[in-house]
């Protein structure tokens, strides 16, 4: 028993001399302990799992991390308002897929979302904003340089992508497009059995159920952008890669004439607009037209044409819109960089060549060659402005049916008792106010909706007999406000696409037969906007640079499993300037130093 | 006829009989479930370490059911067990080893014949040791261990020993109704021992100080007799045993564990596979699971008793007083709250939370407003029924004051309820304090906390389940130890049947 004892202690004496400690391991860290810097770090519930790697990675950093967590949009801009935060975990998306919508709003001076006033910033925005090509791409790595290396107002997190499932039990997956920056195209999908387009009802998910406004113009975000796009055409397209075209727009073609600062579209007469009657749309007979282009473009550009005025700074850059009534300047002007005249670019693939221009829309009779022409010019030369075009907010509304709703005074606009173009208590289904009056120029017309869904058909007089006909006849947008219900909902076909499969998920629906996973490029990109008044960052820019060399992109792309991509700032999906963001320590302890002393 | 009769309720009263019955029934199902486990379907592959926990508790099944036969023919031939068969239980001991808990307290009944409370607390305790040892030993195979770690493993390995010196001593000395005056010494290092939070321990050096100093016969009987009910009730001992172990391991957590591996994100090792680096696994920032639910025991044990206590207390003094005055004071209490009752308490909680911000002291607070009402109900049935019995009468001819009245004869005589209720409803408060976590209501996300790693656990339960289920499991065994343990005290306390 005594030897076994002893046997026993020098055992566990043996085994206890192998055992390496912390302080072996790690070092003292006594060092670290002192003078820790908090930071507050405000983010929304959803974002959790961002919020959670930028506190380890600041705390591994030797700062202290507060987390201040907002269950929803609405409380996290409330706090943001009031400056409660060091740091904002914020997401951009440039839906128009240009650089300058990308920096214009979000950095420059007075901007709609910016918090940055740096007048070299502002210079090199509005100098990128001119140029194209490679010289644009310079420009804008000089402002990255700034915006994120020199001032580190922004530290960058990560570009996103598109992960879309598909119900392909259902629904042809090859007919489902998912490009980068525009919404969602319904026109193009198409059952498996096409035999069911005219009879079932695809069912497409969303996450807001409150509509901001089905006026093109009077709103910009999650809860309208796909249902306005569907609803309303524009004078351009972009592609699933974001290059502009008059494909699937109301364009035939439109052409840069030289000097970057007159745009020319000619349009198709293959396009009326449809209204709802008795819970189904019928085509008006009216054409969308020239007259109409150009009462859109001019209200979208006048921040006083409606109350609540939301997209008008993305049309800043339009000076005038008018109808070309001389085919003489189709004909003499050339376009940007080739000796082609415009007219010449504007007729490649029309029905009939261009004999005439015609006068007003009663005239107008492309089989004959009676085309409208419609003309855009801007004060400077910004090439960009296209993107701007093919954008939601620069969709065509009925002149005739907006001018005659909205008869209020627009100063004096009261909500409770003005009905606005748009107001979603008009299509509410079951309310007092149910009236609906929209005009829809684009394949889809909303029908009606409530907190469940709504429902959309396809308007009859939409580019008839063309590749672009809406080929399902009904559209039920189904709101679902949390994404893992949603996927739920689409494993057993509740919905049929869902636009946003959740990284952590993909395997689950890679591994399910009745799904399809469509992956795409985005122009997400994820970062930590510093606050720029009353905290020690908004002072200090070796804090804000100690902070910026904290963030280790590597990691949060290992998170994310490797369905992240590397980002120095919101133009990084759109042009690679070549730039990198990479962690390193020594330099944040340099900063920090440099910053306490 | 009579004699089989006679066997029969022998056997039934025979707690080692019963008990080896419990131990069967379990390590058969264990080594079942481990059976089942030991393939792995989807590769059509066998798992090598679980088909040795199989056999390994297969034998235990056997040999445990070899020795329920044993005790079987003892009872009916002798009335009694003999020595040889209690010998046998010597090796069941070893099973310890195996993690197996109900073979290794059913060694710890069986070896001895005299059943003191202090024998079962002094066998509980070294049980409770050695798994926390056994525990904290997984902690060897992390890349390093904490600065305190040798130290306290030493310690934990000394106290061990010291109440396995305690175990043979209580055999020896203690009886049923009195110990020796020295007693007192080591009943008093037991109570410094319990400060590694062995409850057991605390238990033991209590009882043995009672009885080293010849106190009042009539408390000790109470004592002891309270115990022996709790102790024949095979569950409600299980629960008691859990409830320990998670409190003890929750205090020593911090010298044996490294909080670091716990919340600092590893992005090495995301989502990795049970294996002895991380025994349980490691979530989707690459922190140790394992460590992970040992500190998360912490916030759950801290945030389930406050949020008990408190509108136990609370709730307690305003039914005591409602009770005994009654008319307007029982109605304006009473009456307020009912409105409080009519509140459901989860939503109270969230509104508080919602309103003062997620934190501990919140979430106890939100946890604890809610419950106030029952508790107070409780009192007030009590303290009602009492106050018409004599010795109130007696206490206020002899002209003691209301105050005394209350808290020195009526309080103390409707407590047994109350310990009942409170067992019962920690259980429902670590759940609702998981709940509020799982909402993103209660602690910091990064914080270790049951409901916290059970979310994280949730979105990754069809791809790696194990995140989800150890937590859940760790919730779901503390609950039932609470209900079961609340059970065994409702039926040991029960004045009815005293």
């Amino acid at each position: 028993m005594k030897r076994l004892l002893v046997f026993l202690f020098i055992a566990v004496l043996a085994l206890a001399g192998c055992v390496q400690t912390k302080t072996e391991v790690e070092g003292s860290k006594d060092s670290k302990e002192k003078g820790k810097k908090t930071v507050e770090v405000l983010g929304m519930a959803a974002s959790e799992e961002d919020m959670n790697i930028v506190r380890d990675q600041l705390v591994k950093n030797g700062f202290e991390v507060k987390l201040n967590i907002q269950p929803d949009y609405g409380s996290f801009s409330a706090q943001k308002d009031a400056g409660n935060y060091d740091l904002a975990l914020s997401s951009w998306t440039t839906v128009t897929g240009n650089p300058d919508y990308a920096v214009r709003g979000l950095f420059k001076t007075g901007g709609d979302y910016s918090i940055v006033s740096d007048s070299s910033l502002d210079a090199l925005i509005e100098e990128a904003s001119t140029l194209t090509g490679d010289a644009a791409a310079a420009k804008y790595k000089e402002l990255e340089q700034l915006l994120v290396f020199d001032q580190a107002y922004i530290a960058p997190l990560y570009i996103s992508n598109k992960y879309q499932g598909i119900y392909s039990e259902l629904v042809n997956p090859k007919t489902v497009h998912l490009p980068k920056s525009r919404a969602q195209v319904w026109e193009n999908i198409e059952f498996n059995d096409s035999s069911k387009n005219a009879t079932e009802p695809l069912i497409l998910h969303q996450t807001i159920d409150s509509l901001t406004s089905l006026d093109p113009i009077k709103g910009n975000d999650g809860s309208i952008n796909t249902l306005n796009t569907n609803m309303y055409v524009r004078l351009v397209n972009l592609t699933d890669t974001d290059e502009v075209i008059s494909d699937g727009s109301l364009s035939y073609n439109h052409a840069i004439a030289e000097g970057n600062q007159e745009y020319y579209f000619i349009l198709r007469d293959d396009l009326n607009f449809a209204a709802v009657k008795d819970g189904t749309a019928v085509d008006t007979g009216e054409l969308v037209s020239a007259e109409d282009v150009v009462f859109s473009l001019n209200r979208a550009k006048d921040s006083k044409s409606v109350p609540d005025h939301r997209t008008y700074s993305l049309h800043e850059n339009i000076e005038t819109v008018e109808i070309v009534s001389d085919l003489a300047e189709l004909q003499k002007k050339k376009i940007a960089g080739s000796d082609q005249s415009v007219l010449d670019a504007l007729s490649q693939n029309l029905p009939a060549s261009v004999t005439q221009l015609a006068k007003d829309k009663g005239t107008v009779n492309n089989a004959a060659g009676a085309y409208q022409v419609v003309k855009i010019t801007t004060p400077t030369p910004f090439p960009q402005v296209l993107n701007y075009l093919a954008h939601q907010s620069g969709g065509i509304v009925s002149e005739k049916q907006v001018t005659s709703i909205n008869t209020y005074d627009v100063a004096a606009y009261n909500p409770d008792k003005d009905i606005a173009y748009g107001d979603q208590a008009t299509v509410t289904e079951g309310t007092a106010t149910y009236n609906n009056h929209l005009y829809a120029s684009g394949p889809y017309i909303l029908i009606k909706k409530n907190d469940y869904e709504a429902q959309f058909v396809k308007n009859p007089a939409y580019r008839v007999g063309s590749e672009y006909e809406p080929k399902i006849a009904k559209i039920n947008v189904r709101f679902i406000a949390d994404n893992d219900s949603a996927l739920s909902a689409l494993r057993n076909g509740e919905i049929h696409v869902l636009q946003s499969v959740p990284e952590t998920k993909l395997d689950i629906v890679k591994s399910d037969t009745k799904l399809t996973l469509n992956t795409a490029d985005s122009n997400a990109v994820s970062y930590l906007q510093m606050n720029t008044s009353g905290r020690p960052v908004s002072v200090s820019v070796d804090l804000r640079k100690a902070i910026l060399y904290s963030i280790n992109q590597d990691e949060f792309i290992s998170y994310y499993q490797g369905n992240k991509k590397p980002a120095v700032s919101t133009v990084s999906p759109l042009i690679n300037t070549g730039l990198k963001l990479e962690a390193d320590s020594k330099k944040v302890k340099e900063y920090l130093k440099a910053y306490n002393d | 006829m009579k004699n089989s009769l006679h066997v029969k309720l022998l056997l039934k009263i025979t707690q080692e009989y019963v008990n080896s019955h419990f131990t069967l029934v379990f390590s058969l199902l264990f080594s079942l479930l481990f059976l089942a486990y030991s393939y792995n379907f989807s590769t059509q592959s066998w798992r090598p370490i679980v088909l040795i926990f199989f056999v390994i508790y297969a034998i235990i099944t056997a040999y445990v059911g070899f020795l329920t036969l044993r005790i079987k023919q003892d009872l009916a031939s002798y009335s009694d067990i003999r020595k040889s068969t209690r010998l046998l239980g010597y090796p069941l001991l070893l099973t310890i080893v195996s993690g197996n808990i109900f073979s290794t307290s059913f060694a710890f009944l069986l070896i001895s014949r005299s059943k003191t409370a202090e024998y079962t607390f002094a066998a509980y305790a070294l049980i409770t040791q050695l798994f926390i040892i056994g525990i904290s030993a997984l902690n060897l195979f992390k890349p390093y261990v904490t600065d305190t770690y040798l130290l306290a493993m030493g310690l934990f390995l000394l106290l061990a020993i010291f109440y396995i010196v305690m175990l043979m001593l209580c055999t020896k000395f203690v009886t049923s109704e009195a110990a020796p005056k020295w007693m007192l010494l080591p009943g008093i290092l037991l109570l410094i021992a319990s400060l590694t939070g062995n409850l057991f321990a605390t238990l033991l050096g209590y009882s043995l100080i009672q009885k080293a100093r010849k106190a009042n016969p009539s408390t000790i009987e109470k004592w002891q007799r309270i115990w022996e009910k709790i102790l024949r009730n095979t569950m409600a001992v299980f629960g008691l045993f859990f409830i320990v172990l998670m409190f003890s391991l929750s205090v020593t957590s911090s010298w044996t564990f490294d909080y670091d591996f716990a919340i600092e994100n590893n992005y090495g090792a995301l989502l990795q596979t049970p294996s002895l680096e991380y025994p349980l696994g490691t979530d989707n920032y690459g922190r140790d699971l394992f460590s992970r639910i040992v500190f998360g025991a912490q916030i759950s044990l801290i945030v389930g008793f406050f949020s008990t206590i408190i509108p136990a207390l609370i709730g307690g003094t305003l039914g005591a007083f409602s009770g005994y005055y009654g008319k307007a004071t029982d109605n304006i209490i009473m009456r307020s709250l009912d409105i409080l009752y009519a509140i459901p308490g989860i939503l109270l909680a969230i509104a508080i939370i919602a309103a003062f911000g997620a934190n501990t002291m919140n979430l106890i607070i939100a946890l604890s407003v809610g419950a106030i009402p029952t508790y107070a109900r409780t009192m007030r049935a009590n303290v009602m029924q009492l106050s018409n019995f004599e010795f109130v009468e007696s206490a206020r001819a002899l002209g003691a004051s209301d105050a005394a009245i209350i808290f020195k004869h009526i309080v103390p005589n409707s407590l047994a309820p109350m310990i009942v209720k409170a067992t019962l409803t920690i259980g429902g408060a670590v759940i609702s304090t998981s709940s509020l976590s799982f909402l993103g209501l209660g602690i910091e996300p990064h914080i270790p906390e049951w409901g916290n790693i059970l979310k994280v656990g949730s979105t990754y339960l069809e791809t790696h389940s194990y995140v989800a289920i150890f937590p859940g499991l760790c919730i779901m065994l503390l609950v039932l130890s609470f209900n079961f343990l609340g059970d065994g005290l409702r039926d040991a306390l029960d004045p009815k049947s005293n």
